[in-house]
């Protein structure tokens, strides 16, 4: 008998829903924060995908592993910088929402 | 059904629950917290996988450190009435949902037509991490440690503008 966890179905549709209510937090949410949390779901599903294919599909050397860990250093930069836009935003215009922000448009 | 798969039922749900509330939720807290326990499924689902090393590092950079840096921009980004409202009209909400909807379906089917050939399971160490990172990928590795340092630098003399220009 196959266990829930020995299938990479289940894992695939997990990943495959974080990155679905990713973009639909991305689209629907109208604070940068709000989307920062969005993209965090994706890259939590794209890590989960890499570990699922690393263990399903080539399990003698741990690669997805080692993309996972690189994904996890790229997100924790990527909210570093993203907090100190949005404070510096903050301060500029005393809001965070997007539609406020007229300066870049041509 | 056995204890395994009882808790990995509880796990596959936290990770659903904590994405659906960490999208859907009116207030910006309740999204970090929300994502912060999609989060901790997601390191319970690494342990599943074999991969214990990563589920730690899932629980210490994710839930540690991205989490609390989340929390503090919440905290900092002003008091709750003054900001605008967090979700959008109905034809945005419903365009949103059509979108990720989509793009669900359509990466199953995908993914359904491909016949997979499943290995034995197998857990990972460490030291196989390691290696695989020191043997194989040592530009990658370098690299994402320069686009730390470069992100540190360029979140500091962020707050160094934002000071300048209010003093």
């Amino acid at each position: 008998m196959t266990h829930l966890w020995d299938r990479p179905e289940v894992f695939q549709f997990l990943a495959l829903f974080l990155l679905g209510s990713g973009l639909v937090g991305l689209i629907y949410r109208r604070t940068l924060l709000g989307m920062l949390i969005s993209v965090e779901l994706i890259m939590n599903g794209a890590g989960l995908n890499l570990v699922l294919a690393d263990r399903f599909f080539h399990p003698t050397v741990p690669t997805g592993e080692v993309f996972t860990l690189f994904i996890m250093g790229v997100a924790a930069s990527e909210v570093a910088i993203a907090l100190g836009i949005v404070l510096l935003l903050f301060r500029r215009s005393k809001g965070i929402e997007p539609e406020g922000l007229k300066e870049l448009k041509g | 059904m056995n204890l395994g798969e009882l808790v990995f039922l509880c796990i596959s749900a936290m990770v659903v629950l904590g994405a659906l509330g960490a999208v859907l939720s009116n207030s910006l807290v309740y999204a970090v917290f929300f994502l912060l326990l999609a989060m901790g499924g997601i390191g319970g689902l690494y342990i599943y996988l074999g991969a214990p090393f990563l589920a730690m590092m899932q629980v210490l950079i994710y839930m540690g450190a991205v989490g609390v840096l989340l929390i503090f921009a919440v905290m900092l980004a002003g008091p709750f009435w003054k900001r605008p409202k967090e979700r959008g009209p109905f034809v945005k909400g419903a365009v949103a949902v059509a979108v990720g909807g989509l793009a669900l379906v359509v990466l199953l089917r995908i993914l359904g037509h491909h016949h997979w050939e499943v290995m034995p399971p197998r857990a990972s160490t460490p030291e196989e991490v390691g290696r695989a990172i020191m043997d194989r990928f040592p530009l990658a590795f370098e690299l994402v440690s320069l686009l730390i340092v470069a992100s540190i630098i360029a979140a500091i003399m962020l707050g160094v503008l934002s000071r300048r220009r209010e003093g």
